[in-house]
């Protein structure tokens, strides 16, 4: 292997300035509307049913009467939907046919809440997209939902969804034995196309003779075979349905999931060949003509990529709901773009490993941090016939030979990153452009900014794109222009289902009150802004809470993991209590001795990490979880915390909870807005949080720190005389703005020039106050 | 000389005391209002404050609270 440490010193020296840029693309990305998107994403998609329903009646309480809309119907007890005219469904999850119903909606639409009883989904312009590009039909769409309704469908809504499909997924763009085509099923839409002259430029004509007319290439498909994923686990039958159940929904269940199959059995479908340098203009010639072209990507027939020799090894078995997205991806034997959505911890691994085992053509995996490189290619190993040959890490750290391997893992900064290179990782990238990827595979797609991905678009040539997440969720709504640059979303689970089936830990949420002492509470009245967050912070009650719980958790023998956003609180917090803590500047090294200490030294049960272990860190042995500061009302670092201590604990089933998640806030203060604000998220899971506002036994623990007001005086003084970068939560590079980096200083013109006595020496500046600036968009929470 | 002023005790607990007791010091409602700090939980104010005084505290509490079933829009 190559001397990776030449590399590594380069980068790191430029890394300030590469910081620089990075921040700058970001505050950028959040700060202006994005014309260019608008763009890019098709007249239909602003469409919205939420605003048909002005016409009906409200009540005192804000309640809207539907009654004339919607018809009840006679039967209406064995059916579980109701329709409402705004666009939201509510579904009885305790129907017989819920399933039925659940997997339709979840094509059709998004979810918003999933409680245990009733759900309540959403029909969008974005879902009805993402269903019609897995193959559903429009009059299908609308005829299940009429017979799955206990109501008649409202009107408004037939005309929304008729609206939202008629034009989409009509036409595909295919890529098979390497030559581009525009495909359809409906030879009048793709005259309608050609009649568009941008189109007609676009069109490669093979032989000429012909010209004049518009001929298609019309074929017959012939029945494909699914792709299987590994060794299925023997489906058992679906146990025999409720009688109750109306005939009419079972058949054409039925008849839908066999759709979904063998959608494409023999079906005539018209096509015409597309020049391979015009494919920018015609996907977006089309949009505008409202006929988003569906990238499909032929990979059977792809005989120019070699194929790499990987399979998936037979002790790697799927998931019910792991198959059931694959599925949703390579549904036609062909392999669609789009994203996937599972919890963490519910294997979202495997999935994107079987992904590529099944395309079996260059894999190129990304993901946001060396750490989760590691990890990915450890899962290669794991469930893969792949060895250290084929797969190749490309990062500052490492970097093998890339040269003819079969799957490169990197990060999306390395891609996207514009200074000088080593020459070496020149080459690399030289490489890595060149070639024809099979398949990408993008981690936590939900971190990236659009203009960053955009980025790595123009830089990698790949057919099919898979997105893989946990929380499709962004809190500045960017998170549908990701519909449109990877795919619809194709697949999202629901946590509640698969946390009661054991796929993922049960977990009690609760949210811990401790009230400000007056000292602090005083001050945090007294003084404005920044230093407000560190008093909350800081709590002495707060302080004296974590303490216990730790210790309780540690007698039960269970992992602790305690995360603090804010630096100066966390070395504070893990020094007095003598623990082990992590955070930006720590180094590779000790962060891994920690981490190896964590999983297996049963000496080292509590870490403390700040939120560099928000996501990919991968800790399946920790299972407390306890939040001492968070980052303003983060919905999806909420999430991101909770899935540490998602994976599947040993002995699962034993008890009713396996996994605790607390949240220590003060009372009285900001922090208790931020955490509500934080939970909506979980809540909308369905997960529940239990308030405890006493922890019952504390008082029986005598030793506990910070018990009498002198000691809590003294931690005031620290506290009031931290200074403001210590206030600030950390910031993780790539993430924050610049504005943190300057500092204003009061002094004369004079002292520059070195008029005053100033003694001019160097120091290298605080690692931590490097890293402390916090991202732009949550400051705005703060007031 | 005795003098007589109407009050009104109040029992809360002691961060909720420092609220209170920011109030008085900054003003915010015009003018001074407690008659006497009693001990950690317990303040002796004046009457006629009462109503303010309640429109300030439900101002904290919205300030600290977060509509849940409030749209994400």
């Amino acid at each position: 292997m190559a001397p990776p440490k030449r590399y590594g010193g380069k980068y790191e020296g430029k890394s300030k300035k590469r910081k620089k840029d990075d921040d700058d693309a970001w505050t950028y990305e959040e700060d202006d509307t994005n014309e260019t998107e608008g763009a890019a994403v098709p007249g239909a998609a602003g469409r919205n049913a939420e605003n048909n329903d002005q016409t009906a009646q409200e009540d005192e309480f804000g309640a809207k009467d539907y009654r004339n809309q919607m018809i009840l119907k006679t039967d209406n007890t064995s059916r579980p939907l109701w329709v409402a005219p705004n666009g939201h469904i509510f579904l009885e999850s305790f129907s017989p046919v819920y399933k039925h119903a659940h997997d339709f909606l979840i094509a059709i639409s998004e979810p918003v809440c999933r409680p245990e009883f009733i759900h309540e989904y959403k029909l969008t312009a974005y879902s009805l997209y993402a269903a019609v590009s897995v193959g559903l039909q429009t009059h299908d769409i609308i005829e299940y939902l009429k017979r799955l309704s206990k109501t008649s469908v409202p009107e408004g809504i037939q005309e929304f969804i008729k609206l939202c499909t008629l034009s989409y997924g009509k036409v595909k763009l295919v890529l098979k034995h390497n030559k581009y085509f525009v495909e359809s099923l409906h030879p009048d839409v793709l005259q309608k196309l050609l009649k568009d002259p941008v189109i007609q430029e676009c069109r490669l004509r093979r032989n000429i003779e012909n010209e004049g007319e518009e001929e298609f290439i019309t074929q017959v498909q012939e029945k494909k075979n699914l792709p299987s994923f590994g060794t299925k686990p023997g489906t058992s039958s679906e146990p025999a349905e409720n009688t109750t159940v109306p005939d009419d929904i079972t058949n054409f269940y039925d008849k839908i999931d066999n759709e979904e199959e063998e959608e494409e059995t023999s079906l005539k479908t018209v096509s015409f060949e597309v020049n391979q340098e015009k494919i920018e203009i015609i996907q977006k010639r089309c949009i505008e003509l409202e006929y988003p072209l569906l990238a499909e990507y032929d990979f059977r027939n792809d005989t120019v990529n070699p194929d790499i020799n990987i399979d998936l090894k037979p002790s790697a078995v799927l998931r019910p709901y792991q198959e059931k997205s694959l599925r949703k991806m390579f549904g036609n034997g062909r392999a669609r773009s789009g994203v996937i959505v599972l919890p963490c911890g519910a294997g979202k691994s495997l999935v994107g490993v079987t992904a590529c085992c099944t395309v079996r053509k260059r894999a190129l995996v990304l993901c946001n941090s060396g750490v989760s490189v590691e990890q990915w290619k450890q899962q290669f190993k794991m469930w893969s016939t792949a060895d250290d040959s084929m797969i190749c890490r490309f990062t500052s750290e490492a970097k093998d030979k890339p040269m003819g391997c079969g799957i490169l893992v990197t990060t999306y900064s390395m891609i996207t990153h514009t200074q000088k290179r080593s020459w070496e990782a020149e080459q690399t990238m030289k490489w890595l452009q060149e070639q024809e990827w099979g398949i990408m595979v993008l981690d936590e797609v939900h971190t990236i900014p659009a203009k960053m991905f955009r980025r790595v678009l123009t830089i990698v040539q790949s057919h099919c794109k898979l997105g893989l997440t946990a929380t499709l969720l962004r809190e500045d709504d960017k998170i549908a222009d990701l519909n449109f640059l990877i795919g619809p979303k194709l697949y999202e689970a629901n946590w509640l289902e698969l946390q009661k089936r054991g796929f993922i830990a049960r977990v009690q949420c609760a949210e811990v009150w401790c009230p400000m002492t007056p000292e602090f509470y005083r001050e945090y009245l007294i003084c404005k802004t920044s230093k407000r967050l560190l008093l909350y912070v800081m709590n002495p009650n707060k302080f004296r809470a974590t303490q216990y719980l730790i210790r309780y958790h540690e007698r039960r023998g269970d992992k602790t993991i305690v995360f603090s956003d804010n630096v100066f609180a966390l070395k504070h917090y893990a020094i007095k209590m003598n623990k082990p803590y992590i955070y930006g500047p720590t180094s590779q090294g000790e962060r891994i001795q920690i981490l190896q200490n964590f999983k297996f030294n049963p000496k080292v049960n509590t870490i403390f990490v700040s939120k560099v272990a928000d996501t990919s860190f991968d800790l399946p042995e920790a299972n407390v979880l306890i939040q001492i500061s968070s980052q303003g009302g983060s919905r999806r670092q909420e999430a991101q915390r909770l899935g540490r201590i998602l994976r599947a604990k040993k002995g699962a089933i034993a008890e009713e909870y396996n996994a605790f998640f607390y949240t220590l806030v003060s009372q009285d203060t900001m922090e208790m807005h931020y955490s509500r604000k934080r939970q909506r998220f979980l809540v909308n899971q369905g997960y529940s949080y239990k308030v405890i506002t006493k922890l019952a036994g504390m008082d029986e623990e005598s030793d506990l720190l910070y018990k009498t007001r002198d000691e809590q005086g003294q931690l005031l003084q620290q506290v009031l005389a931290a200074s403001d970068i210590d206030c600030e939560d950390e910031k993780i590079p790539g993430e924050g703005g610049i504005r943190a980096m300057i500092n204003r200083r009061v002094g004369g013109i004079g002292s520059l020039s070195g008029a005053d006595d100033t003694v001019y020496y160097e120091y290298k500046k605080n690692a931590a106050s490097s890293t402390a600036n916090k991202h732009p968009l949550f400051k705005k929470f703060r007031y | 000389m005795v003098n007589v002023m109407k009050g009104i005790l109040v029992k809360c607990d002691p961060a909720m005391k420092q609220f209170l007791l920011h109030l008085d010091e900054t003003l915010k409602l015009g003018r001074k209002f407690i008659i006497q700090d009693l001990d950690d939980s317990h303040l002796f104010i004046s009457s006629d404050i009462l109503e303010s005084l309640q429109t300030k505290i439900d101002d904290l509490m919205d300030q600290i609270s977060f509509p849940m079933n409030e749209k994400d829009k």
